[in-house]
């Protein structure tokens, strides 16, 4: 699941970069040709691509708990298994993302320890809770989903190594998308509590999926340095809309109303009403709908979600749990720990 | 499900296939939580490995009794429930706890299957005979990670007998008489002394490798525990949890 939000760090200056090597640089991306970790780079390029990856990395480990939750409640063999190995994808998304990121000169060690003391960022998405079995199921189908549709146009992007690590990795999600997509069928079939559950579990979950994306972009946008330099090459708002053209339509014909909600602090929902603009125009194919609270996406992005405490000290908690492994195997003759 | 319970062969297959969906249930909720990326992996494979053989046994037993392996596995009585009492075991979020109990399974697992993978019948062979190539990669990997905490300095060492003394108590239990239902005669589960020793010698190579000490005890034919459906309270707790959605709508698919 999940998917780089947009690069972090601020990306003006190269002013102090030799002019002959930037112009080369981006002759090269203008090219289509990929950048790998040894080549030359902007000090810029190198800092934006690393707070992405890291990003990505860490959206992908805090990501395993809200499932990682359900394993043991899955309601049947088959479901333990798949959700299991969906959470396993997961870490080893983050794994992947993480020697990415390494690669561009930060450790891994020093990447975990950002991440639980709150210096660094994961995707906003897993500050929202999942208190019932639907909600995995719409996690699956509309999370993975959208993480999908980020990532396909993540790895059209210029830098090689993480191109490479999102073709793998989005065929996994593939895989995740279709469970989630089973998942939601099966309970739409069901008894008229399941009906229900999965309703209200797609009420709290499908703005979430419209913020996924993240806010829309400066006017501007394809001059600068994130999508000039291929780190992203789409704007948030084109991928929202086609996130509602390929869902909405879906969740209709599975029985769901796309409803416009308010939420309490806890992130459940107050009030559900049919959202007036969902509506197809013929003429572009476009689904016009409700923008999600912006003004609750800065709150929860700024630490003051539902879930943001819960996920970190969880995350924390399993980081220092796990401290004495880490400094036996780095303290034993071998450096790495056995192969599986 | 009562002939399948009262069966002696049935209840031998079951209790390994419940041992499996604990060690894998308890294992599979490390996943996204272990020490190191590439350990969580491997042992998250692993847990998935176990929660298939599971059901690999499962559906061994619904085959022969006509029941649903999802029925069998979630909607038994608790006390027919015939898993180990070290397969129940919480792990205490101690990684040390997770490694030192699934390695004395898997070491018992791999000389229980393999028996059992000599049994007459073609399809319980067959699905032993899928289960051991992943039994003993376990066995290997844990064997492996034993040594090398044991042997990665005071901290780690201590912590790896500290679990080993908490845990190795219970160890012999593998060897219950499973199936409070079954009436015990003299010919069932037998070589349990020979099953026994053979287990514990290969403890004791490890053991020895690693530096680490344990005593391990084969308990009276008559001693009850958890394969013969008296439970400990943590158990019934993980089965109320296993079972919760499933219970929320019964008889619903999901
Ligand atoms: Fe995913
Ligand atoms: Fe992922």
């Amino acid at each position: 699941m999940s998917g780089a939000s947009n690069p972090s760090q601020p990306m003006d200056p190269t002013g102090h970069e030799d002019p002959e090597k930037l112009a080369e640089f981006e002759q090269r991306i203008a090219d289509g040709v990929l950048i790998e970790a040894g080549d030359w780079m902007p000090d810029a390029y190198r800092m934006g691509m690393l707070g992405m990856a890291e990003h990505h990395a860490n959206s992908e480990i805090i990501g395993a708990l809200p499932e990682g939750e359900w394993i043991t409640r899955a309601p049947s063999m088959r479901r333990k298994l798949a959700l299991t190995a969906k959470v396993q994808d997961e870490v080893g998304h983050g794994q992947m993302l993480y020697r990415v990121s390494q690669e561009l000169g930060k450790s891994r060690d020093d990447m975990l320890r950002d991440l639980v003391t709150g210096k660094t960022k994961y995707h906003n998405c897993f500050n929202y809770p999942a208190p019932t079995w639907a909600d995995i199921a719409m996690i699956q189908w509309l999370i993975d989903g959208a993480a999908i549709m980020n990532q396909k146009t993540l790895a059209d992007g210029a830098y090689g190594p993480y191109v490479r690590t999102m073709n793998r990795i989005n065929m996994e999600e593939a895989f995740h998308f279709k469970s989630g997509e089973d998942m939601v069928l099966t309970l739409m079939s069901g008894t008229p509590g399941q009906k229900k559950m999965t309703q209200e579990a797609f009420d709290r979950w499908w703005p979430v999926s419209l913020m996924f994306f993240g806010p829309a972009d400066k006017p501007n946008a394809e001059s600068r340095p994130p999508m000039r330099w291929r780190m992203k090459v789409e704007r948030n708002d084109s991928l929202r809309q086609r996130f509602v053209n390929r869902f909405a339509p879906a969740a209709q014909d599975l029985g769901l109303t796309v409803n416009v909600v308010t939420k309490d602090d806890k992130g459940y929902v107050t009030s559900a009403t049919p959202d007036e603009a969902l509506m197809l125009d013929e003429a572009t194919g476009n689904w016009s709908f409700t923008q999600p609270d912006w003004d609750e996406f800065w709150r929860v992005i700024r630490g003051n979600g539902p879930c943001n405490q819960h996920r970190l000290s969880l995350r924390r908690f399993s980081y220092e749990q796990g401290g004495w492994v880490r400094r036996a195997i780095t303290s034993g003759t071998v450096s790495t720990p056995p192969a599986a | 499900m009562q002939d399948m319970l009262t069966n002696p062969t049935a209840s031998l297959i079951l209790a390994h296939a419940d041992d499996k969906l604990m060690l894998g249930h308890v294992q599979s909720d490390w996943t996204g939580l272990g020490p190191i990326l590439e350990e969580d992996i491997a042992s998250s494979a692993m847990a998935q490995d176990d929660l298939s053989h599971a059901l690999t046994l499962y559906e061994y037993l619904g085959n022969t009794y006509g029941l649903d392996p999802d029925v069998i596995a979630f909607e038994r009585d608790p006390a027919d429930y015939m898993c180990c009492d070290l397969t129940t075991q919480s792990d205490e979020f101690d990684w040390a706890n997770s490694v030192v109990k699934r390695w004395l399974m898997a070491a018992f697992t791999q000389i229980a299957i393999e028996r059992l993978s000599r049994h007459d019948d073609a399809d319980l062979v067959a699905r032993c005979g899928r289960i051991l190539p992943e039994q003993n990669l376990q066995v290997t990997h844990l064997e492996r990670w034993i040594k090398r905490l044991a042997q990665a300095g005071p901290e780690s060492q201590a912590r790896m007998q500290a679990a080993l003394d908490r845990i190795a108590p219970l160890a012999g239990m593998v060897l219950e008489i499973p199936g409070r239902l079954v009436n015990d005669d003299d010919g069932y589960y037998c070589g349990r002394e020979e099953i026994f020793k053979q287990w514990t010698d290969q403890l004791q190579i490890t053991l020895q490798d690693a530096g680490l000490a344990a005593t391990f005890t084969l308990p009276d034919r008559n001693v009850e525990g958890g394969r013969r459906g008296k439970h400990a309270d943590h158990f019934h707790e993980q089965l109320t949890e296993m079972t919760e959605v499933r219970r929320i709508e019964p008889g619903a698919a999901w």
